[in-house]
């Protein structure tokens, strides 16, 4: 480097630059601390949101449990002989009990949560979907059915409009 | 383990590295309040995201900056044109140092001055290699060009600020 720059490099390298303003650091210091503070999600247990579906799903799943229980307890038992007598069949051949006969889901929330830069693409924005997914399964020869309710997030970058 | 505002960490590399990435920013964007806004998010992109990755932190940063404010440059043309047509004027120039009094003010106007008046494409690669102590390697990663063409440009860059400073050199 041509040495008769030194003496105006030392000069500029001297000068203190501009700090950022108090504002800036705010800003700042409110990003990150927003950026800890987890988004409460459709899998997170502290979402009050989904108390209520994990409560329902639940009570429905231990009251067909108990209900299956109680019906098979209320048969009369049979003779220890008679029980040897059974042959178990294969599961293979047993017909299903219950089966899929409904899918669905529901959109119950959406949130941009802003621009977000793809190396290589143009600019987009980060959208979370919400969604619960419910499964419905009966069995044809009994009136029993079960229901099960998930829920489920996506998030989808879409791109952004500049205008 | 995340480290957080709460100890400090977060203000101390505000504070060390804020001055020069604000100074970068300051080269891409059209005012200072675009400077502060294009520091922010690309400070908060990397400690969020960025930090634990390999590599000169700093020069990491300056990317993430540069790619903000190329970003606020596409949102805001449209806008800007339209704004700069009504307002007849193109952009701010609020100072790039803090301000001193006297003689030393002086010098220190004079010297802004000299750079303002820089091509921006010789000025960002002063600015770089001056402030942010990026090597012209880094500095033609940063911005997508040729070492020999980073070195070239602070070259004419530092003989451009030569020749503007002269009489001031002599007589101060």
């Amino acid at each position: 480097m041509d040495d008769s720059f030194d003496e105006l490099e030392v000069e500029l390298k001297a000068l203190p630059l501009r700090r950022p303003s108090s504002d800036l650091i705010r800003r700042v210091g409110h990003d990150l601390t927003e950026a800890r503070r987890p988004y409460q999600t459709a899998t997170n247990l502290n979402s009050f949101k989904w108390l209520g579906w994990r409560t329902l799903a639940l009570a429905s799943v231990v009251a067909l449990v108990a209900g299956l229980s109680l019906f098979r307890t209320g048969h009369p038992s049979l003779p220890a002989a008679d029980k040897a007598a059974i042959v178990p069949v294969p599961v293979t051949n047993r017909p299903a009990q219950l089966q899929p006969v409904a899918a669905s889901n529901v959109l119950y929330d959406l949130k941009d949560e802003g621009p977000v830069t793809v190396e290589g693409a143009a600019p987009s924005r980060r959208v979370r979907y919400r969604y619960v997914d419910t499964y419905t399964w009966k069995s044809p020869h009994r009136n029993a059915s079960l229901k099960w309710s998930v829920p489920r997030d996506e998030i989808r970058i879409v791109p952004a409009s500049l205008n | 383990m995340e480290e957080t505002h709460e100890d400090g960490t977060w203000n101390d590399w505000l504070a060390a590295h804020g001055p020069r990435l604000l100074l970068c920013a300051r080269q891409w964007t059209r005012s200072l309040s675009d400077a502060e806004d294009v520091v922010q998010e690309a400070f908060v992109r990397f400690w969020r995201h960025q930090r634990q990755l390999p590599g000169d932190p700093q020069a990491l940063l300056i990317t993430s900056v540069r790619r903000a404010a190329l970003d606020l440059a596409r949102r805001e043309s449209r806008r800007v044109v339209r704004e700069d047509r009504a307002a007849g004027e193109v952009g701010e120039s609020a100072p790039f140092f803090e301000p001193a009094q006297g003689d030393e003010g002086d010098r220190r106007r004079e010297l802004e001055r000299a750079l303002q008046v820089l091509p921006a494409e010789q000025r960002e690669v002063l600015v770089l290699k001056i402030w942010s102590e990026l090597t012209f390697d880094e500095i033609a990663r940063t911005l997508g060009i040729s070492p020999n063409t980073a070195a070239s440009r602070y070259r004419y860059a530092m003989a451009a600020l030569r020749k503007e400073l002269k009489p001031v050199c002599r007589h101060g």
